[in-house]
């Protein structure tokens, strides 16, 4: 098993379980088992009407499959706040979606340039967007906290200078 | 009995007669309720939200808006018609608010009330409602039954996110139900109270409204079925202009633009969308959270709001302007809210919460779905992709759902089926030419 909090002190490397789930999540990293489904799409650099689209697809298909309500809305919010962050700070990447029965597993790639302080970045406020970024109205700084707190797993991997991972599973199982 | 079985009610009907399976229909509607099967089209009834879409795209007038025959007021003792405020952007300018509104008591009712009276409560009543609710952001307004439909149906996640209250129309006629009891001396039964309304969801909802505790209205008229015969009292009125009480400044219900403004104040920030392709946009965006910086959300599936209600017969922006006209030009008369305000807190205007339609997900099972999903992917890389509707389905994707749910099979698409044959041929004829080489 996953020595969860000597991971999080890594250099470049992130994560969070939440409480109650350590079992499942490590037990899914570790075997990683084929997806029942998969829907890929591209994060241009930049792209702000194009940015988006891949959350919306994510989206439909879940209430295609009947998933409940506020698991729907956490999915949608996690999923487009990381598809933003790949296109206003990185040079462009991959979103790909993994869907099984129990949970949705989203993955995201981009071609760096990396994330210098992930602790930093997951601090509500802190950002390094550029102008463009916020006259479009993005880079509040909420993207990464965001994500974590909608997700039941979050990994990310990055350093300056490379690409980064971002990984998050969210289960279907209603918490409310 | 159980959402499956629930039967539902639409104001709107195919006469299979004229007919001709031409799929403009299908193409317009924004739930994917019709398909033409047999040549003919036929709505799923489950997923119509009677936006009139397919009324309008109709060319040959085989989408019938249904409404109630004027005929059934006279099945009471008193009659009283309450009037949508798009009803008076219909005219041209030379009729006056008050010869258009006179008219209506000519039609045979003996009292006409209009939603405009209440509208300047009911903003308050919306901003009260905001107030309460500071954990709900942001709160949808609920007066379009065809939003109300959309959002049952397609982002069940925002039903808690209703204003939960009952619409102008439906408030005025509590109101009056009441009063007209008390001052008559007449039963509940006698009483006849009708609505005239712009579009096929406002009679959709008379008929079955949702979430209503109480009896609200005895039955529902569109604008453009009694237009003709209002026309003809309006030519008798105009030289004789009666003297009755208007509501000029409660006409703007039927602007969706200008009832945001009237909402916005210092601490509730309003927002304004019509249309039903920008009102599912927004909803999308609600649900991702991306617009809780609004208190309040006014939408209207129909262009510019009411007055673009596909039973209307001016163009929605010239009776938008119209109606402005009339609002800046008419004197804002003080209207005692009391009995309101009373009826208010007393309850009266509660509605229930509202329950979702989930018609969008493959199977109650996830497993299941998520199977039929692998298989409906499957067979739409096998469809040809021109989204032509030939096949009677909105789109492929929307074919290769039908596929899957037993609802349609793979030789429903022409263009498969030509490529097939057009192949076949073309084997037959190698077949022949090597025979031929042979001999």
């Amino acid at each position: 098993m996953r020595d969860f909090a000597a991971a999080k002190s890594e250099m470049g490397e992130y994560w969070y379980i939440r409480p109650g789930l350590e079992e499942s999540v490590n037990g899914f990293f570790s075997a990683q088992p084929e997806a029942d489904m998969a829907l890929e799409s591209q994060i241009p650099e930049k792209d702000f009407n194009q940015a988006g689209k891949g959350s919306a697809e994510v989206k439909n298909l879940l209430k295609r499959l009947g998933v409940n309500p506020g698991i729907l809305r956490r999915v949608a919010v996690a999923a487009y706040e990381a598809e933003i962050n790949v296109a206003a700070h990185s040079l462009g990447g991959t979103m790909m979606c993994r869907i099984y029965d129990e949970f949705i597993h989203i993955i995201f790639k981009d071609m760096g340039p990396g994330i210098a302080d992930i602790e930093q970045a997951m601090t509500p406020g802190y950002s390094t967007a550029d102008e463009m970024v916020r006259e479009l109205g993005f880079g509040a700084g909420l993207g990464l906290p965001n994500i974590k707190k909608n997700s039941d797993a979050l990994h990310i991997h990055s350093e300056r200078g490379n690409p980064t991972l971002l990984e998050f599973l969210i289960y279907f199982m209603s918490d409310e | 009995m159980s959402k499956q079985e629930k039967e539902y009610f639409h104001a709107l009907h195919i006469l299979e007669d004229n007919c001709t399976g031409c799929t403009s229909c299908v193409r317009v509607c924004p739930t994917e309720a019709i398909r033409v099967r047999d040549r003919k089209a036929k709505i799923d009834s489950l997923r119509c939200v009677d936006c009139g879409n397919c009324i309008e795209a109709c060319a040959f007038h085989a989408i019938i808006p249904r409404s109630d025959t004027l005929d059934v007021i006279h099945n009471f003792k008193y009659k009283v018609a309450i009037i949508s405020t798009s009803y008076f952007g219909q005219f041209t300018e030379d009729v006056s608010y008050e010869v258009a509104k006179q008219a209506l008591y000519e039609l045979g009712f003996d009292d006409v009330q209009e939603e405009a009276m209440v509208t300047q409560f009911q903003v308050e009543m919306i901003r009260d409602y905001i107030r309460a609710n500071r954990d709900k952001r942001p709160i949808l307004s609920s007066n379009c039954p065809t939003v109300v439909r959309l959002i049952q149906l397609k982002y069940p996640s925002l039903l808690s996110n209703l204003f939960q209250l009952e619409a102008p129309m439906s408030i005025l006629t509590r109101y009056l139900r009441e009063s007209i009891k008390q001052e008559k001396g007449l039963e509940e039964n006698e009483i006849g109270i009708f609505l005239i309304v712009p579009c096929v969801a406002h009679v959709t909802a008379v008929h079955q409204p949702e979430g209503a505790y109480k009896h609200l209205q005895d039955g529902a008229f569109s604008i453009g079925m009694i237009y003709g015969k209002v026309r003809e009292y309006i030519k008798h009125l105009k030289n004789n202009p009666p003297k009755i009480e208007t509501f000029p400044k409660g006409l703007m219900w039927a602007l969706s633009g200008v009832q945001a403004d009237l909402v916005d104040c210092e601490d509730i920030r309003a927002l304004s969308v019509n249309g039903v392709d920008n009102v599912m946009e927004i909803l999308s965006r609600v649900e991702d959270h991306y617009l809780d910086q609004y208190d309040f959300i006014v939408l209207r599936s129909c262009t510019n709001g009411c007055v673009g209600g596909c039973l209307n017969v001016e163009n929605p922006f010239v009776a938008m302007s119209r109606i402005k006209k009339m609002i800046k030009e008419g004197k804002d008369k003080k209207i005692d809210v009391h009995d309101l305000i009373e009826l208010y807190h007393a309850g009266e205007f509660d509605v229930a919460p509202l329950s979702s339609r989930p018609v969008l997900e493959l199977d109650k099972d996830i497993k299941k779905a998520i199977v039929k999903m692998k298989k409906l992917n499957e067979i739409l890389t096998n469809l040809p992709g021109l989204n032509c509707c030939a096949c009677g389905s909105p789109s492929c994707y929307a074919l290769a759902e039908d596929i899957v749910q037993g609802k349609a099979t793979i030789e429903d698409c022409i263009v498969l089926l030509r490529r097939h044959s057009r192949e076949e041929e073309e084997s037959k004829q190698e077949e022949i030419n090597s025979a031929q080489d042979k001999v």
